[in-house]
């Protein structure tokens, strides 16, 4: 499955209003103006995600998972490397010196930006499909992108794909990539982009 | 009945519910879909010290206005949306308004993470769950384990700047013992050959005078470089006294002119003085002051190629007094100018190889111009474009008249003083008391040739025999011998009655010129202190002065 032009386009400026919610969100809580990146989107079979992510993300990654449930339903991620966990955590909380470790502290402040993240995201697109869609908590893992990518709750017999938005979130002069990641079924996904397209055609009349 | 199932069922899950809530160490706050509140725990009782009786039916945004006015209301809003929330401890600090428990040190207020999630049925929105933790203790213990981590990484970076910047002492210490060395034994290169050739006796009268005249120049040239290295050694160990008097500047310039004139001349080097007379006086050490504008000229001279040009300057600037030597010479890359002043450096080795010196005469002009309080710097606009050295020294409203600079030391400006016996030692006897041979040969050949006669002693025991048996009219010792030193001797001789030579005058000998040593010599019985290398022109009228020769005829006139 590969989006066209057009598709990829319309879905990154669907994606880009949560981000600008996402960055004022996160300016008004912390102080700092944070802004992120316009996304880049891309779609891959859940089974060529590892290889697809490995390389933008080697060794261990912090991820913020929220299941959701409904008549889309699907795993949601923000994934960010392990420095660049801490550096994100460093800026927003004015850190003055970089800490060493991921402490209690800062792997709730995480949970929290992803959560801001993901609800936007999540909720523009429940708006736009017209559907209710409920969450689970987030929450927060540190562990290699294999172990992640296993634990993801999806239905082994249908075929997954995984819409794959990457970014950069900027605060005080540093950039910290991330991305985010929701893993859906064919169906969902297809539902996902008829609605795009049709939003896409609303706008240009 | 049938339908009495579910109902009891439903009763029973409330039951358990609740139960399950009161139990929980965390705080369980439920509210309907109209955010009113359903359900207050035991917790929340406990630390808000609000019943369930006086909150369950009101509506949560009212009960709390504070949750509108810290903009946490939007998180409920979004949570009747469907929304999950999570408030991190770091970012909000706390939900509701806690104290801390009892023992939390440094929080007043409990720190909380909180949870805020929609309760679902079908699809829609029937209420709110908010879960709050109380984390104070957590937060503490980060606190306290960042601040031991920064702690440590404090001292490991400054344990590695103290490290570095020993092993760069340490490097600078062997160039400057390599520097040192050469420095030290190129002069004595030249007093060991001539005074060779001189014992050989194969000179010419030519020669001679000529060898004489080199070893002479190459000894006050290692004199002054054994002067350079004790003004350093006693500066660094803060042992440099000074010796504050109001001071004219305009005579210490022009004596400080006066010996590098010959230098200068050499090199076909303009001299060129500006001074203005009104500009001092100053508070400071004459002799000091002379020594940095020596420095600075000598290293002018030094750093400027023939027929160049060396200016000094003494204006008035403000409320200081403002010393300028600048120079048409070398220049100073703009990279090494805030070197200029450091101890033992010197552009480069090759620059040292090329000018000599040890690259001390800056860093002491620096630190001497610093005890007068005032300060040192430099300006270059680069290499092959001259330097300009600028003193400024603080100008004090002196009380009285200006003692002027006084006469200067004998041996400051190295050029030394033309000995021709003024004041005649004949008939007198003069005691020299030194363990070293030469230099008793050489004090007894100076006082001999001004008509004294002269008894050697090699040790304190020697000498204390000699006054007694002799008595000599005045005693020159050395203060560092072996065994009893001079100090020993003076007391045992002051010991004596006056009928056995207690009362001889005395004069002492010593490298050691620092303020509280010349006061423990003139403590412990001797009438004055003559530093070495002795000037014979100092040392005859010390002798004669000390004979009471010269006040003799002094009263005379």
């Amino acid at each position: 499955m590969k989006l066209s032009e057009r598709q990829n386009d319309a879905l990154a400026e669907l994606i880009n209003i949560a981000f600008a919610r996402t960055g004022a969100a996160l300016s008004e809580l912390t102080g700092h103006r944070v802004m992120l990146n316009p996304p880049e989107v891309s779609v891959h079979p859940t089974l060529e995600l590892s290889r697809a992510l490995s390389k933008f993300i080697p060794g261990e990654v912090a991820s913020i998972h929220q299941v959701f449930a409904g008549p889309v339903a699907g795993d949601a991620l923000l994934l960010l490397n392990h420095d660049g966990a801490r550096h994100l955590t460093d800026l927003l909380t004015d850190e003055q010196s970089p800490s060493k470790h991921l402490d209690e502290s800062a792997r709730e402040v995480l949970t929290e930006v992803g959560n801001i993240l993901l609800n936007a995201c999540l909720g523009m697109f429940g708006n736009l499909l017209h559907v209710h869609v409920s969450f689970s908590v987030p929450r927060l893992h540190l562990e290699s992108l294999e172990e992640l990518l296993a634990s993801l709750v999806t239905d082994k017999d249908e075929v997954h794909y995984a819409l794959v938005i990457s970014t950069a979130f900027h605060v005080r002069d540093s950039a910290v990539k991330g991305y985010l990641v929701m893993v859906l079924s064919v169906a969902s996904l297809d539902r996902l982009i008829q609605e795009v397209e049709a939003w896409e055609a609303r706008q240009v009349q | 009945m049938v339908n009495d199932g579910p109902e009891k069922e439903a009763r029973l899950d409330a039951a358990v519910l609740r139960w399950m809530q009161d139990l929980a160490a965390q705080g369980t706050l439920l509210t309907d879909e109209e955010l009113r509140v359903l359900g207050w725990n035991h917790w929340l009782e406990a630390h808000t010290g609000r019943r369930a009786s006086e909150v369950v039916g009101r509506n949560l945004l009212e009960l709390f206005p504070e949750l509108a006015e810290r903009r946490l209301d939007r998180y409920y809003l979004s949570a009747l949306q469907g929304q999950v929330s999570v408030l991190s401890q770091r970012l909000h600090g706390h939900l509701l308004s806690m104290p801390a428990a009892a023992g939390q040190k440094g929080f007043e207020r409990m720190q909380q993470s909180a949870r805020i999630s929609p309760l679902t049925r079908e699809g829609r929105v029937i209420g709110t769950l908010t879960v709050i933790d109380d984390v104070t203790e957590r937060v503490a213990r980060e606190a306290e384990l960042q601040s031991q981590l920064e702690a440590r990484s404090r001292l490991l970076a400054s344990e590695k700047a103290a490290r570095e910047e020993a092993e760069l002492a340490n490097r600078l210490k062997d160039d400057f013992l390599a520097t040192i060395s050469h420095e030290l034994r190129t002069p004595l290169t030249a007093i060991i050959g001539w005074s060779n050739m001189l014992r050989s006796g194969k000179l010419d009268d030519k020669m001679r005078a000529r060898a004489v005249e080199t070893i002479h120049r190459n000894a006050y040239a290692q004199n002054q470089l054994i002067s350079d290295l004790l003004d350093v050694s006693r500066i660094i160990s803060g042992k440099l006294r000074l010796d504050v008097r109001a001071v004219e500047l305009p005579p210490i310039l022009e004596a400080a002119l006066d010996s590098v004139r010959p230098a200068a001349e050499a090199k076909e080097i303009r001299l060129h003085a500006l001074i203005d007379p009104l500009a001092g006086p100053i508070s400071g050490d004459a002799d000091r002051l002379q020594q940095i504008i020596w420095n600075l000229l000598t290293n002018a001279v030094k750093f400027t190629p023939k027929h160049g040009k060396v200016q000094l300057k003494l204006e008035r600037v403000e409320s200081h007094v403002e010393i300028t030597v600048s120079d048409s010479g070398i220049g100073i890359a703009p990279d090494f100018l805030p070197y200029v002043f450091d101890r033992f450096r010197q552009a480069d080795a090759a620059a040292t190889r090329h000018h000599g010196g040890l690259g001390l005469g800056l860093s002491i002009v620096r630190q001497l111009t610093e005890l007068h309080g005032g300060t040192a710097r430099v300006e270059s606009e680069g290499e092959g474009r001259g330097a300009s050295f600028c003193i400024s020294l603080p100008f004090i409203a002196v009380k009285g008249d200006p003692e002027g600079p006084g006469p200067a030391h004998p041996t400051a400006g190295g050029g030394g003083v033309e000995f021709d016996c003024p004041p005649s030692l004949e008939g007198l006897r003069v005691l020299v008391v030194d363990d070293e041979q030469d230099t008793r040969d050489l004090l007894r050949a100076v006082l001999e040739r001004c008509g004294s006669e002269v008894t050697g002693a090699s040790s304190a025991a020697e000498a204390l025999a000699a006054v007694e048996a002799l008595r000599p009219d005045v005693i020159v010792s050395d203060l560092g011998m072996p065994g009893e030193d001079g100090y020993a001797l003076i007391a045992k001789v002051r010991a004596l009655p006056a009928e056995r030579g207690g009362r001889t005058p005395a004069a002492a000998l010593t490298a050691y010129a620092r303020t509280e040593d010349r006061l423990r010599v003139l403590r412990s019985g001797f009438q004055i202190h003559l530093p070495k290398p002795v000037e014979p022109a100092e040392l005859v009228t010390v002798v004669a002065n000390l004979s009471g020769r010269v006040d003799s005829e002094a009263g005379k006139k």
